[in-house]
């Protein structure tokens, strides 16, 4: 094996183990970008959500959960979490509702919002489920930010 | 006569009734599975639904498992994956026990309780007993409670080379802070 062969092969392997370590190292420590960064997949109504949640929540599941989805409706709560808020868009009716988590860069949003205002929020849909705690069926949302 | 005081009755042991349930939507659940090689597998959900009993002391939970928000996306992906969470077939994780020192807790008076809960603990589609230690918040009618404990992931059937390998803990902490309204 001449020299101009060995020195191409092992500058090969070299490039290969610098481009897999890159990749391990961007995998590894790569971040969940900024909500307001990704366009949502669906956009709906609260109500029109926790309807078909009601409806199917297996189906709703398949369709809505991991994915980016803008909600409007009406705030029916603010609640404290930890040291933090959530947001529920609620039917008034049935009790049952939809509640966001602000992504940690947005929690300045989320402590503008007051009860009664209509607005719209972004964010990853977590699924739903129903309660048995509260007999109602709710929607989870994580990493949300608020549609100015 | 008789009727007005029979309505009234209910009405007010309805009223008694509902103000011994506390409940939120709004319950947070950290996981914390880092070890010393890794510190990415942890998350927090911030929308576990959560209710106390005052009376009896029962407490229950429920979070939703792809409610569990990771930094990482990949971590996240693997958490819901059916070699570990499969939240596509076990979509809820659920908590049903008692306060089991409940003599010990006023929660007419305002102070700081330690509490102990026992209970069983649903992950995975598998019950085990489980338990828990912590305090109890009282300030008028807020009641606030914060426990940790630890679960042995085997024990829920959740096994991969990532814990075999000691890049994630065999038994993750977990932390509860709640404010029951």
């Amino acid at each position: 094996m001449n020299i101009k062969r060995k020195r191409i092969i092992f500058t090969s392997v070299f490039i290969l183990i610098v481009l897999s370590a890159v990749t391990i190292w961007y995998i590894f420590t790569v971040k969940f970008e900024d909500i307001n960064d990704q366009k949502p997949d669906y956009s709906i109504k609260a109500l029109d959500l926790i309807k078909e949640f009601t409806k199917s929540d297996s189906l709703a599941n398949k369709k809505y959960a991991e994915k980016i989805v803008a909600v409007t409706g009406v705030v029916t709560e603010i609640e404290p979490a930890d040291s933090t808020i959530n947001i529920k868009l609620g039917d008034t009716i049935t009790g049952s509702y939809v509640i966001f988590a602000f992504q940690k860069q947005h929690l300045k949003e989320a402590t503008a919002i007051k009860k009664g205002d209509s607005i719209s929020i972004k964010g990853s849909c977590s699924g739903g489920a129903y309660s048995e705690i509260l007999e109602t069926e709710f929607i989870t949302f994580k990493r949300c930010a608020l549609i100015k | 006569m008789k009727k007005t005081t029979l309505i009234l009755a209910l009405v007010f042991a309805g009223s008694a009734l509902f103000a011994q349930k506390k409940t939120t939507t709004s319950a947070t659940v950290n996981f914390d599975a880092t070890t010393n090689l890794d510190a990415l597998p942890k998350a927090e959900n911030k929308t576990v639904v959560a209710a106390l009993n005052t009376k009896t002391g029962a407490i229950a939970f429920e979070a939703i498992v792809k409610s569990f928000s990771f930094a990482n996306p990949m971590m996240q992906e693997h958490f819901n994956s059916d070699k570990w969470l499969d939240s596509d077939k076990f979509p809820t994780s659920t908590f049903k026990g008692k306060i089991t020192n409940l003599s010990t807790v006023d929660f007419s008076k305002d102070g700081t309780y330690p509490a102990e809960v026992a209970g069983d603990l649903m992950i995975h589609g598998i019950t085990k007993p489980a338990s828990a230690k912590g305090s109890v918040i009282v300030n008028g009618k807020a009641i606030s409670a914060t426990a940790d404990f630890t679960i042995k992931l085997a024990e829920y059937g959740i096994t991969s080379k990532a814990i075999e390998g000691g890049k994630v803990t065999k038994e993750p902490k977990i932390t509860v802070a709640v404010d029951f309204k």
